[in-house]
């Protein structure tokens, strides 16, 4: 491990000060549940460390009628999913909450953390001079890759690792990001990005840059959504494939809907093509087939996780099947 | 007293016949017989040192902290097969609190693996000890480590054994990567022409995993010395094997070096050696005049101290219509890593059922990776896995239930030696366990079940050694108050040594459990016991503190005999009492005697008996386990475990079953999840921390039911029991493989039987 500057700044102008310009000048400490294995493992190696803690009102969470939740990025994991408007309104969200990490991990993890981590790639987590580390070479294109993504893959083939970003996204959420001169919001659909667009980052985030809030946008009464996510084994994992659904239900027939996947492809995924076919479907074993048949049709998996296309159709089906009973 | 004589003892440790001349009793007390009633023995008592472990007052190894103690860290080869052409440590020797630097170039050469070094400048293996850095503070170590410049020349690797047998393939050694040049070969009948009886036949190729054992306590050593004596603060399962490693390797007399160790967090066969760490601690300790501290990391642990050696096992099976074994043949080859191991694991199919044709022939093979090591029942998780799997898909071909086909090649007698065995009682766990899980319930077409998640039902046979033997000793010492002190060589790796031994001791003495203390884990002060492995520690162990106990109750008679001036033939002991037959004036309790004799006198030594010769000695089970496996997924979930053994004599139930429950987790965590993976172009592991290596969380469990069908084995020793350690893991993987067909119809070959596995077998 590399010796560091400790900080902890009162504001988030401070704080993006202390962020600096330049990536690996300085790393942003908001839960630190996976901050201290990057930097102990010589993955990240910060000259600064800006702990957040100090920053005032990142860590409260607001719900209006009609505008939906406003969610402090240093809310901890467990906080928010125990929440009444969450686990009612947001189920989908409580739930993705609830299937993250361990209740230890939950207990200091943040929602804004969560969302900004770091990919587990067993390549880019060890010691490996992989591409997303600045190397020449993706180790899992040929190598062993039964956890890598079938979708948005190439040159670097992670998944992304957050539960709560794909219920997120299959709530069209948006982010607030504050830099050192501007704050802006984007729809979390545009704050990732593919290995294509930037192989060594996940996010669109500038060095000095900081998530502060997540927006989720107020659901029609007749909503209901949810969250599965499969594992290998049933606590303290990361999904091999999850699922989020948001759907507006109808007396006889879905109305519309939105769907978003997590361990298929380097962000949180969506596929137009589920969404469209969600519109006005009515749930029967023969549609639920055929919304199956025409997802992930453009995947292109690796050599070891060809698996994970009937994996995320059987999914699919289960989690529409699920909020129609 | 009994006198004594010296044999050649010969038992299985582990999967392997060790040969000891040894010092036995010509006179043991009568055994404790099957159905015998104790008072202590076999009963549910707590850890003695359950209050010293969960208040955190117990110290293993790891919490040892001497005064001025320096803190020792390792290099290790980060490729996977290299050759050093340079070293310098300068830059690391400059740094502020490092005290000194150790590589090959400044260390005596001191043997290791046969033909290897300490420190090797051929480096075989990511993970291959380079340097140790000893420091001020691990801290420092570390960073230290990391100024340290290695000129690797960096040499081709194989890590598959399949292609490391290939004459292509690049050499670990000169002499090619089959260990021995050849394979490890067994036959008993004609093979050929048990084929030939048959009336089906069935072959089939198995795959069986990497595994690490991952105990929760890492490996490490303290080490002090005190002028030319060095005392050892070791995590091991094998003290004096650590005392005669270290003592071998720094050249000096066995009486210089004290092996402790207290408590212990796991050790599953990863313990059973001395360490490298430890001897390199100990010449930096003596090189800087302080002691030294030196521990791994986890991944350290993944990649250097062991790991159970994979396999790929061809089985064939003949059988006729009527359930008859004609033949079984079983072609196998695993890697055992950069240096010499063990891969076979032909065991179960020579040894389990009645067959009179059986063939063998298996390789074990050197590759670029860490160096295999026992890890819990060696050989048999892995040969029961394929076995049990072949056996069951021979009885669907029959067209017989698979426990009346095990039934009808129930073997009577030891197959391999053709001698008997001191006990069987294996039909009564194969009855208790179908009854617990509902046998009868069992759906006799797989995979018809309806719906999504489909359940089934399986199950293993199980055979095992452990039933230990000399030599292994013990010492009583009773105080002047009537507290009993035992001392054994021995040591508790976690699983009840401690308090199994005070029970033992408590029940022949008739003292309150309260009056017995254990001393164990000390080269020093305690006499010989073996390494605790193979489950031979309780087998080999109890019988000599029991005997040490008799022979403790006859010095008191004998002494108060003289002091009440009475024959000894009229004289009884009681409960802590010397009692006259018919004279109630004429009694004596121990602690007023011992104060009359003298606490000097009043020690005893116990050693283990001799086994029956013309005998195998073995332990049997059955496991049965209740899956359901998620169709749409791939997720296999056991219900339950009902676990059925024949282990002899039980000592303590509630550890018993501590036992049992870790062996069947183990064993689940085998069939379903562990596996060291490597990256086959770098030759370096990708599972080396505790989130990619995969184990399972209490969520994954299953239930377990524990039956005990044995009452204990009288012709082993003179407590007649038998060890349970491996027998509970070994038929675990291999009941939920059979469970696993049962429920979904298709059967999946390679553990672990991961989702993808599962999926890819179903959507094929």
């Amino acid at each position: 491990m590399k010796s560091f500057s400790y900080h902890q700044p009162k504001d988030i102008r401070e704080a993006s000060n202390l962020l600096g310009d330049n990536w690996q000048d300085a790393l942003l400490n908001a839960g630190g549940t996976d901050l201290l294995g990057l930097i102990k493992h010589d993955i990240e190696k910060p000259d600064h460390l800006v702990n957040l803690k100090a920053v005032k009102d990142l860590d409260k969470v607001r719900y209006q009628e009609g505008k939906g939740l406003s969610i402090g990025a240093l809310v901890k994991l467990n906080d928010l999913a125990a929440m009444d408007i969450v686990q009612n309104k947001y189920t989908v969200l409580a739930e993705a909450l609830q299937e993250t990490a361990s209740p230890q991990l939950r207990n200091m993890g943040t929602i804004g953390g969560n969302l900004c981590q770091r990919p587990r790639c067993w390549y880019f987590r060890g010691d490996f001079d992989c591409l997303r580390k600045g190397g020449e070479l993706c180790f899992a294109a040929d190598g062993e890759n039964k956890y890598h993504c079938i979708s948005g893959g190439g040159p670097c083939f992670i998944v992304h690792p957050s539960d709560p970003a794909v219920a997120l996204l299959a709530l069209d959420a948006s982010v607030t990001i504050a830099g050192k001169d501007r704050e802006y919001t984007v729809p979390l659909h545009d704050f990732f990005v593919l290995p294509e667009d930037d192989v060594m980052r996940e996010n669109i985030l500038q060095p000095h840059e900081i998530v502060t809030r997540i927006h989720v946008p107020d659901l029609p009464s007749n909503t209901r959504s949810g969250y599965i996510k499969f594992k290998e084994r049933d606590v303290w994992d990361f999904a091999v494939v999850s699922v989020a659904a948001v759907l507006r239900m109808g007396s006889e027939r879905i109305e519309g809907g939105t769907m978003a996947f997590g361990g298929v492809a380097p962000k949180p995924w969506m596929e137009k093509t589920i969404n469209d076919a969600l519109n006005r479907m009515e749930v029967t074993d023969t549609n639920l087939d055929s919304l199956a048949q025409i997802a992930f049709t453009d995947a292109l998996p690796l050599a070891q996780n060809g698996y994970k296309i009937p994996l995320v159709r059987n999914l699919i089906k289960r989690v529409i099947r699920t909020l129609n009973a | 007293m009994a006198s004594d004589k010296i044999i050649k003892s010969r038992f299985f440790f582990e999967d392997e016949v060790e040969e000891k001349l040894a010092e036995v009793p010509t006179e043991e007390p009568d055994s404790w017989q099957a159905d015998e009633k104790l008072a202590k023995v076999g009963k549910p008592y707590s850890r003695i040192d359950g209050y010293d472990k969960v208040s955190g007052t117990a110290r293993y190894a790891f919490d040892m902290h001497l005064p001025n103690m320096a803190q020792a860290k390792t290099l290790r080869c980060p490729l996977a097969h290299a050759r050093i052409k340079g070293i310098d440590t300068r830059k690391a020797e400059k740094l502020s609190g490092v005290l000194a630097v150790l590589t090959h170039r400044n260390t005596p050469e001191i043997k290791w693996y046969g033909t290897s070094f300490l420190f090797d400048t051929h480096l075989r293996y990511e993970g291959d000890e380079v340097a140790c850095v000893i420091a001020e503070t691990e801290s420092i170590a570390e960073q230290a480590i990391k100024l340290i410049n290695v000129d690797y020349e960096e040499l081709d690797h194989v890590v598959d054994a399949k292609e490391a047998m290939q004459d292509s393939a690049p050499k670990l050694y000169d002499s090619g990567n089959i260990r021995n040049g050849e394979p490890g070969t067994y036959s008993r009948g004609e093979v050929e022409k048990g084929f030939a009886q048959a009336d089906t036949v069935i072959e089939d190729t198995y795959r069986t995993q990497i595994a690490i054992h991952n105990p929760t306590e890492v490996h490490c050593s303290v080490v002090n010395w005190d002028g030319d004596r060095l005392t050892v603060w070791d995590s091991t399962q094998g003290i004096f094997r650590v005392r005669d490693g270290v003592a071998n390797s720094l050249n000096i007399p066995l009486n210089s070096v004290r092996v402790i160790k207290k408590y212990m967090g796991g050790g599953f066969g990863s313990k059973l050696e001395a360490g490298k760490y430890t001897v390199m601690a100990a010449l930096a300790a003596k090189q800087i005049g302080r002691p030294v501290r030196i521990t791994l990391d986890r991944k350290e642990m993944n990649l250097a101290v062991g790991n159970r050696p994979d396999s790929v096992q061809t089985l064939k099976g003949g059988v006729k219509k009527d359930g008859t074994l004609t033949a079984l043949f079983h072609h196998s080859y695993g890697a055992i890593g950069a240096h010499p191991s063990n891969a076979q694991c032909s065991w179960p199919l020579k040894s389990m059922y009645k067959c009179d044709n059986v063939k063998v022939e298996e390789y074990s093979v050197y590759i670029n990776a860490g160096r295999a090591r026992p890890f819990r029942a060696p050989g048999h998780v892995q040969g029961f896995f394929a076995l049990e799997s072949l056996l069951d898909d021979l009885a669907e071909k029959i067209n017989m239930d698979p426990l009346e086909f095990r039934l009808k090649n129930y073997a009577d007698k030891d197959q391999v030696y053709n001698i008997p065995y001191t006990s069987k009682v294996l039909r009564e766990a194969y009855q208790k366990g179908a009854d617990a899980i509902g046998w009868q319930n069992r759906s006799e077409k797989p995979g018809s079940g309806r719906g999504p998640v489909k359940r089934g039902i399986g199950m293993s046979s199980q055979i095992w050694w452990g039933g230990g033997g000399p030599p292994a000793y013990a010492t009583l010492k009773l105080n002047r108050d009537g507290t009993l002190r035992v001392i054994a060589g021995t040591q508790d790796i976690g699983t009840g040594t401690y308090t199994f031994m005070a029970q033992v001791a408590a029940e022949a003495l008739e003292l309150p459990m309260e009056k017995v203390e254990v001393i164990l884990g000390d080269t020093a002060v305690a006499p010989y016991c073996g390494a605790s492995g193979g489950s031979t520690t309780a087998p080999s162990v109890s019988p000599a503190v029991r005997n040490a106990a008799e022979n403790m109750k006859a010095k008191l008679i004998s002494g108060a005999a003289a002091h009440l001036e009475v024959p000894e033939s009229q004289l009884t002991y009681q409960k802590g009492m010397v009692n006259h037959k018919t004279n109630t004036d004429k009694s004596i309790a121990i602690d007023q005697l011992v104060r009359e004799m003298g606490e000097q006198v009043m020690v005893s030594i116990g050693k283990r008996g001799a086994n029956p010769e013309g005998y195998m000695i073995n332990t049997f089970g059955a496991q049965f386990a209740d899956v359901q496996v998620d169709t749409e997924t791939g997720k296999i979930r056991v219900n339950k475990i009902v676990a059925a053994h024949d282990i002899g004599r039980v000592l303590n139930v509630k550890t018993l079953e501590n036992q049992m429950h870790g062996g069947v987790i183990q064993g689940l965590s085998f069939a379903l999840m562990e596996e060291r993976v490597i990256d086959r172009y770098t030759g370096k592991v990708v599972t080396f921390n505790m989130h990619d290596y995969k184990m399972p969380t209490i969520m994954d469990m299953p239930d377990i039911e524990m039956f005990i069908v044995s009452g204990g084995d009288p012709k082993i020793s003179s407590t007649g029991v038998k060890g349970v350690g491996e027998p509970a893991m070994i038929p675990t993987p291999a009941a939920i493989a059979n469970a696993v067909y049962n429920a979904i119809g298709v059967r999946i070959k390679q553990l672990p039987m991961t989702p993808d596995k599962v999926l890819n077998a179903l959507y094929r």
